[in-house]
């Protein structure tokens, strides 16, 4: 082995060491306990696959991965939707161009938390006066304590958050679109719609996927907003997987029981990823 | 380079552990749950300290206490002493046998056995064992605005009718009869609690454990009264949580508030210029059959084998001591669970014939598996008002977890 190899493995080994302690080891110590029927202290039994059995009996469970489901798919093509757009307009010769950036960027550095207790904020008194002033009734009540109307409020909030960090991967996708294609577009007479269908949206394709896969498993695993805006409410209408994985294992003192739930769904997640990869670059390349 | 590496992940891993005071000095962590009493701790362990110089307690607070507890509790880390509300958490936490076991302890004799059954019966590690040791009992019912209630010409209600015919008093004078906070869910369980402890047989939740009653069967006059308690709310009840209602209650925004006595403290933060009274929630039309909903408000406990046993014990016996149990009660507005002891507090006066004649019970929530999330159902159907469909949901989510942990 030579000497530079050997120096690569180095820099290498404390990130894997890091990894394995912290990473692997407690999924599988997670994946031992979905097995038992601890409540996370004191004693406990093996109890086998009788965990995920009963999850499949349990439709609040199920409840969970629909609502998550459906709230993951809306804010992820939202969120892609403004996000390209915004970096298109970025990208142009625009005035502020570099100001703009930065103020596009800056939802991505508050914590969600935070953003999330001021949105509920929102909800609770702006919203709804700023509704009552206008005559809108449907808004004219905070959205956050209608059963129907509450993932709404979530959406727009993990939108807002979510939409800063996909624009810098959409500008980082523009700027590498060399100037002279698209001028040789322009001197075809190409317009501009024609030019990003088939110029610039299929040079960035990569960067889609990226954004596509990154933003649907960060949004499936939502959790932050909600605990600031419903906390799973009103009722059980907003509560997501991880939230219920949350709520059932570690206040609910069943934490066996939803480690199983966390297994699975852990599984779907990387299934859902592998998928969309898998759909999303055979179309990158036929591109 | 490897030494780096397994250097910091050694630091890592040890950066968990606790410290020693290596100056003979026992050092104890004193874990507790209450924001509004840090500071009546902090003197609590002054005069302890000056007693026992050997011996260094340092008050520790978390908000989401239960959680971080529990967190604690899987790290196999647990404070020297603990202080946590007596509610299914604790029960769940004793039953796993976390708990130290107090019986035959010198410091659970000054206890009126009434409330300590009421925190033995959330659970215990095994039969006649006691797990936890009662410091401060709570109320819950109704909290009044008494010059409201004399401006209006009403006396506190002592039949349900009497409560309703009150409400529609003050709604028909412009004023709110409840202020209400379901964005909080947790805040629709004291009306519950009062409700489930009067209105059902006393051994529904045997019979429910053993399958022989359902909540479709017992529970739907507790769910029709709390649903109409709700229509007297105020406006904007949906979008209120509950500081929101200490502090509106506070500025005189209703009548009534439906929460236990540990919110008296919170409201009284707002220094309201009224006199507050509670009274317990008339749930039928015979006075004398109402029970006060009373719990353990702070109960004190241990692990099960400690690291410092004498001198958290030490610590432990101090606090159960009468006159310090009797002071913290006087300053958090509680009542000490001591044989025949009572509060002298104007606010609680309405409730104290009940302690002195025994008519207590305990919070019927604290029956209710915690991961059926009573609360979010109960903030479901006071938004919805569809009474079968939460029925409908409590015994399904009962017998789900009953399956589970068969």
């Amino acid at each position: 082995m030579t000497r530079t190899a050997r120096a690569f493995y180095w820099m290498v080994i404390p990130a894997l060491v890091l990894f394995a302690v912290f990473h692997t080891l407690p999924v599988l110590q997670g994946f031992y306990y979905s097995l038992t029927d601890s409540p996370g202290y004191g004693a406990h039994a093996f109890v086998g696959l009788r965990n995920y059995l009963n999850l499949l009996r349990d439709d609040r469970v199920l409840d969970a991965y629909v609502f998550t489901f459906q709230f993951a798919i809306v804010a992820t093509v939202l969120t892609n939707a403004i996000a390209l757009a915004i970096a298109l307009g970025l990208n142009a010769r625009i005035r502020l161009r570099t100001t703009l950036r930065g103020v596009f960027f800056i939802p991505n550095v508050l914590a969600i938390l935070i953003v999330g207790y001021i949105f509920n904020y929102l909800f609770a008194n702006a919203l709804p006066a700023v509704a009552q002033a206008l005559g809108i009734t449907a808004l004219s009540s905070n959205i956050l304590v209608n059963p129907d109307l509450a993932w709404l409020g979530i959406v727009v909030v993990a939108v807002w958050q979510a939409v800063a960090f996909n624009v810098i991967i959409y500008l980082a996708g523009l700027q590498t679109i060399p100037g002279d294609v698209r001028e040789a577009a322009t001197v075809d007479g190409a317009g501009a719609w024609r030019q990003f269908r088939s110029i610039v949206f299929p040079l960035i394709a990569p960067f889609f996927t990226i954004n596509m896969v990154l933003s649907l498993k960060n949004f499936l695993q939502v959790f932050d907003h909600i605990v600031a805006l419903t906390n799973g409410g009103p009722g059980t209408a907003t509560t997501s997987v991880s939230l219920l994985i949350y709520q059932g294992g570690l206040e609910g003192g069943e934490y066996a029981y939803q480690t199983a739930n966390a297994v699975v769904y852990f599984l779907v997640i990387v299934a859902v990823s592998v998928f969309q990869l898998r759909v999303l670059q055979r179309r990158e390349m036929s591109a | 380079m490897k030494p780096t590496a397994l250097a910091l992940s050694v630091v890592l891993l040890a950066g968990g552990c606790g410290a020693q005071a290596g100056d003979g000095r026992v050092e104890l962590e004193f874990f507790q749950f209450k924001p509004e009493a840090i500071e009546t701790f902090d003197r609590i362990i002054e005069e302890f300290e000056r007693g026992h110089p050997h011996i260094d307690v340092t008050q520790n607070h978390m908000p989401t206490a239960e959680n971080a507890i529990r967190t604690r509790l899987v790290k196999n880390d647990i404070p020297d002493v603990i202080a946590l509300n007596g509610n299914g958490v604790f029960g769940e936490l004793a039953s796993a046998g976390v708990f130290h076991d107090f019986s035959g302890a010198p410091a659970a004799r000054g206890v009126s056995p009434p409330i300590q059954r009421i925190l033995d019966d959330l659970g215990v590690h095994r039969e006649g064992e006691v797990n936890g040791l009662p410091f401060a009992s709570n109320t819950s019912g109704v909290i009044y605005n008494k010059d409201l209630f004399r401006q209006h010409g009403v006396e506190p209600p002592r039949t349900w009718t009497e409560l309703r015919a009150a409400a529609e008093t003050f709604r028909s004078a412009g004023v709110d009869p409840f202020y209400l906070t379901p964005a909080d869910a947790w805040t629709t369980l004291p009306a519950f609690n009062a409700l489930a402890a009067n209105l059902p047989p006393p051994d529904f939740f045997d019979r429910r454990e053993a399958g022989r009653v359902t909540f479709a069967q017992a529970y739907p006059p507790v769910v029709s009264k709390l649903g109409e308690l709700f229509r007297y709310g105020q406006r904007d009840r949906l979008s209120r949580g509950y500081d929101d209602g200490n502090q509106a209650f506070a500025q005189g925004k209703a009548a009534m508030y439906l929460q236990g006595s540990f919110a008296l403290p919170a409201i009284k933060q707002f220094e309201p210029d009224f006199e507050l009274g509670t009274f317990a929630l008339p749930a039928t039309d015979d006075p004398e059959a109402t029970r006060l909903v009373s719990g353990v408000d702070v109960a004190l406990t241990m692990g099960r084998e400690p690291e410092h046993p004498e001198e958290s014990m030490a610590f432990i016996s101090y606090l159960m001591r009468p006159e310090v149990m009797e002071a913290y009660a006087e300053e958090q507005l509680a009542v000490p669970p001591t044989e025949g002891g009572t509060s002298t507090d104007p606010a609680l006066a309405g409730v104290m014939p009940y302690f002195e004649r025994g008519l207590l019970t305990g919070y019927a929530d604290h029956r209710i598996p915690l991961t059926i999330q009573l609360e979010q159902h109960l903030q479901q159907y006071v938004i919805d008002g569809d009474q079968d469909a939460f029925l409908r949901t409590l015994d399904a989510e009962w017998d789900k977890v009953a399956a589970r942990r068969s």
